[in-house]
């Protein structure tokens, strides 16, 4: 009952939120926070007392009428992070939006993304998640359209045309799968459990198999962005307000993730081998070529939206590889790196999530100083701001992957556990870290020290208050890179899990 | 040969009573026809209509399973659902029409009776004469419409369809009489083929469907619908492309699964054909237009191209839940298609001038943004967005094309629909990213939006309530008997 009511208040809030002027800021920061404070009051509840894989179901209601259809919610060890993580972005990025520039109906938006991200993140009903599915996109499409710079309207409809072509051959799978399985069973599911397993899927022909996997993965890897299909993120990223680029990087690219590790996964058996490989190629060209063109950004915030996708690279990566790396079908994974590649890619997108909001906070605090984006206007705030700028870093350093820090542990788990497949191809994503590290380093060096560019005038350093909200982020990532085990053993137990 | 005489035996004075809502509607268009010889207050022409249209509505309801009156009508759930829907299509325009009717409103409204009596005559008979006259009736009565506005354009638009229409009524005709010539009767139930041969059915079949296409629109048939919707008044366009095109395709539905329900296996190119070239050429042409009534006028070639779906997992699969859940899907359709597409047509009317481009809505989010965010949630529908039954309807009518294991024709289905999306966005951008020009020419009065509003708050309720669809698959199995 009670995550139930969580959503209905989450979307009474949205509907709520549109109808407000003056108000709809405070009025949605609240709304965000108390429902991040109650998510993570049920994380603490259910998880604390242990967690032995699988699902913790919550309720399900059936849908009168609707064979087959119930709104079923249940969370996993590898969900709730999830459902956390997003619930943080989305305050962050109610919390950063430009309060002069919004209209009322920003916020509502905002939280009705929000409704639809913990929604789709819970559902455990093929019709609901598709649904919720599209419901993110919708809020995002108009947020872009609405407050983004630039062309906006090109870019949003880019955007929203390239993850409607993803999320409309994942429905024609979602039908497939429903087919098969009234015509072979005889019982007519929607459920995400029964569709997704493996001894149903194996049964069916090569072709329709083939058919499944490519709407579920063209799905994913748009939204994640991956290499063939991420036209639509560099534009997008880059002209949104900074409130929908934390939303669009922190959330929207871990319904990507979530897709791989929380849909996809339990039909290993069946990924294995050709399916993988091509995940590994397209995590590994991700991976690189984004940190290459990262390297040649000047403007920041373009650079860190490469980097963030760079980032997710690698989850596309361990998913591949951790895949290929699984024993037989009954045994607990043989080697203990394809729980390490699984878990340390999981691990790598909740990271991610929190990197992108700390990133994107302080450089949004930088350009409402400053005024200015590019790396080359900037340069030696370091001395007038020392705080904001010490954040910044900090947020850099995490997604370099410094050691201690939250970025560390996803990486180094990845790059640990592909190995033992991938071989010889790991200096290839090897070299993508180290131009990761060295763009990440030269525009922290440009940028935040070095001289003083005199154009800029004096600027003020960031207010006590937003100091002390993106401290407690920054002092979260570090206690995240120290104790990974955390949400690392959930990951862990959840693969046991499913197998 | 010809043994059916029985066709016009009405037995008993008690079966008349079923004929009522045909009355209804027809005493009332005379009213309003004498009404308006003494004066000419186009508000109460509207206000009988609107009443008829109900009275009509609810009788009809009231008297679904009254079953076989004689063989040629038949009330049932099926027939009764679509002449609900024809009702719906008619009262949904009573009022929004009243703007653009200036003269001779007793004319128009009285006409708007008349061809809802014809189409109810259409939906509940199931022969092929009785079919044509009422089809007759409902085209005559439509050029009329199309022809009422105080443009040139409207004048053109009307004549273009009367010509094209005079075209299809000679190939309905001829498919008539090759009817026939195979079944030796004009009856669609219990008519079995005297010819060994199938070809006289089969070209029966494709020149009754190509006569009554002209009216849905479908592809090769459809050029007269861009001029005809783009040139009529905006409530005018609504009617045609949904009462007028929904009296088409059950038609054709009908024909096809009970008159030619021993051949129809044969003519599954021709529909699968016909059907992609719809949504294709529709969905891509429609993409370079500037106007808005003709990108809504491509998008219901598209729309059309998806209903004809149905009938495509129909002839290719022998699986008799799949064919009513084909069947239902349809009907579903249908009922979603009447209000999204309705609705937007009406939409239209708020950019306050004729022609109006896409240029003329920039900046309504700004100027009226409930009537933006209504017209937007009908756009979506059409797009097939989750929450509005846009969503839905293309859902079951995907996952039926699903079921008669029709993998490569449902990957073509969902390309169209997303390159259909392109067109629905645009005019969504220019709703909202552009600013208002300095001299727009909205007209932002109650009774344009209302329309809108209800329209759009139906899409969105059909898309949020499920069990809709469970009730119209009870309802489809009506058209086999």
């Amino acid at each position: 009952m009670f995550l139930g009511l969580i959503l209905l208040y989450l979307f009474a809030s949205s509907i709520a939120a549109f109808g407000m002027k003056k108000s709809g800021y405070s009025f949605s920061l609240i709304t965000t926070f108390v429902v991040m404070m109650l998510f993570i009051f049920l994380f603490i509840r259910d998880f604390s007392s242990g967690y032995s894989g699988g699902f913790l179901s919550y309720q399900s209601y059936l849908i009168p009428g609707a064979p087959g259809v119930r709104f079923s919610m249940a969370v996993s060890g590898f969900t709730f992070p999830l459902i956390i993580a997003s619930t943080v972005v989305f305050l962050a990025a109610v919390g950063i939006s430009n309060r002069e520039r919004t209209t009322p109906s920003f916020y509502g938006l905002i939280l009705f993304a929000e409704f639809g991200m913990v929604s789709l993140l819970v559902s455990r009903n093929f019709l609901f998640f598709y649904v919720f599915w599209e419901v993110v996109l919708v809020p995002v499409y108009f947020l872009i359209s609405k407050f983004g710079t630039g062309n906006a309207a090109r870019i949003s409809l880019k955007f929203f045309v390239y993850t409607q072509a993803g999320s409309i051959f994942m429905l024609l799978s979602i039908f497939a799968l429903y087919t098969y399985h009234s015509n072979l069973t005889g019982i007519s599911t929607l459920s995400i459990s029964l569709l997704m397993a493996p001894s149903f899927v194996s049964s069916l022909t090569a072709f329709e198999k083939g058919f499944i996997l490519f709407g579920f993965l063209l799905s994913f890897l748009v939204k994640m962005p991956s290499f063939p299909v991420h036209a639509w993120f560099p534009d997008s990223y880059e002209k949104s307000p900074y409130s929908v680029t934390i939303v669009l990087t922190g959330a929207l690219s871990l319904m990507g993730g979530y897709g791989f590790f929380g849909i996809l996964f339990p039909l290993w058996p069946i990924l294995k081998g050709g399916v993988s490989d091509l995940l590994i190629a397209l995590g590994i060209i991700s991976l690189v070529y984004f940190a290459l063109s990262a390297m040649f950004q000047v403007n920041l915030k373009r650079m860190m939206a490469y980097a963030s996708a760079a980032a997710m690279g690698f989850v596309t990566l361990s998913f591949g590889a951790g895949i290929n790396l699984m024993g037989g079908l009954t045994s607990i994974p043989s080697a203990s790196n394809a729980v390490l590649a699984l878990s340390g890619g999981m691990f790598q997108m909740l990271a991610h999530s929190f990197i992108v909001v700390l990133i994107f906070s302080s450089l949004f605090i930088i350009v409402l100083r400053t005024g200015r984006e590019t790396v080359m206007e900037l340069g030696g705030i370091h001395r007038d701001a020392p705080r904001l700028s010490s954040l910044f870093l900090i947020g850099l350093l995490a997604s370099l992957g410094l050691p201690g820090l939250a970025g560390f542990i996803g990486e180094f788990s990845v790059v640990v556990g592909t190995y033992g497949y991938i071989g010889a191809l790991i200096f290839i994503v090897i070299f993508g870290m180290l131009i990761t590290a060295a763009y990440h380093i030269w525009a922290a060096q440009r940028s935040l020290y070095g001289p003083y560019n005199e154009t800029i005038g004096k600027i003020e350093d960031v207010s006590p208050f937003q100091f002390s909200i993106l401290l407690t982020l920054a002092i979260f990532l570090v206690v995240l890179g120290l104790f990974p085990n955390m949400f690392f053993s959930l990951f862990t137990t959840y693969i046991g899990g499913l197998l | 040969m010809y043994t059916s005489p029985s066709v016009w035996n009405v037995t008993g004075a008690s079966s008349l009573q079923h004929y009522y809502p045909l009355f209804v509607l027809a005493i009332a268009g005379f009213v309003i026809l004498f009404l308006g010889t003494l004066r000419n207050s186009r508000r109460v022409f509207a206000s009988i209509t609107f009443g008829a249209l109900i009275l009509a509505a609810l009788m009809i309801a009231s008297d679904y399973n009254a079953g076989i009156i004689v063989p040629a009508y038949r009330i049932n759930s099926f027939t009764t659902f679509f002449a609900i829907l024809f009702i719906i299509s008619g009262l949904i325009i009573t009022y929004p029409a009243l703007k653009s009717i200036r003269k001779k409103g007793e004319v128009f409204y009285a006409l708007l009776l008349f061809v809802t009596v014809g189409m109810l005559i259409a939906a509940f008979s199931y022969n092929l004469i009785v079919i044509f006259v009422a089809f007759e009736a409902v085209s005559i009565g439509t050029y009329l419409m199309t022809g009422f506005s105080r443009s040139r354009r409207a004048l053109e638009s009307s004549v273009k369809y009367y010509f094209v229409g005079v075209l299809s009524t000679s190939f309905i005709i001829f498919g008539l009489a090759y009817y026939f010539f195979y079944f030796g009767t004009f009856n669609l139930v219990g008519s079995s083929a005297l010819q060994a041969n199938s070809t006289a059915g089969l070209v029966s079949l494709a020149f009754l469907v190509a006569g009554f296409g002209f009216k849905m629109a479908l592809f090769p048939m459809h050029q007269w619908a861009l001029d005809t919707y783009d040139g009529a008044e905006n409530s005018v366009s609504a009617f045609l492309s949904t009462g007028s095109k929904l009296v088409s395709f059950v038609i054709i539905l009908k024909l096809f699964l009970v008159g030619f329900s021993s051949i129809h296996q044969y003519v599954f190119y021709f529909f699968l054909i016909i059907s992609i070239a719809s949504m294709t050429y529709a969905n891509i042409a429609a993409l370079s237009q500037k106007k808005v009534k003709r990108i809504l006028a491509y998008s219901s070639v598209a729309q059309a191209g998806y209903l004809i779906l149905a009938l495509v997992v129909v002839s290719f699969t022998t699986s008799a839940t799949t064919i009513s859940y084909a069947v239902a899907a349809a009907m579903y359709y249908s009922l979603v298609y009447l209000f999204m597409k309705s609705g937007s047509f009406l939409a239209v009317d708020v950019a306050g001038k004729d022609d109006a481009t896409l240029e003329d809505l920039s900046g309504l989010g700004k100027r009226s943004p409930t009537t933006a965010a209504s017209f937007s949630i009908l756009l979506l529908a059409l797009a097939g967005v989750p929450l509005t039954g846009g969503f839905l309807a293309k859902f079951y009518l995907f996952l039926s094309v699903i079921q008669g294991n029709l993998w490569w024709l449902a990957v073509i289905a969902v390309i169209n629909s997303t390159i259909s999306v392109f067109y629905y966005l645009r005019i969504m951008v220019y709703m909202y990213a552009r600013p208002p020009k300095e001299n727009d020419t909205f007209v932002l009065s109650y009774k344009m939006k209302v329309p809108v509003y209800i329209t759009a708050a139906i899409t969105l309720a059909l898309g949020l309530w499920y069990p809709v669809f469970n009730w119209i698959l009870t309802l489809s199995g009506g058209l086999f008997w």
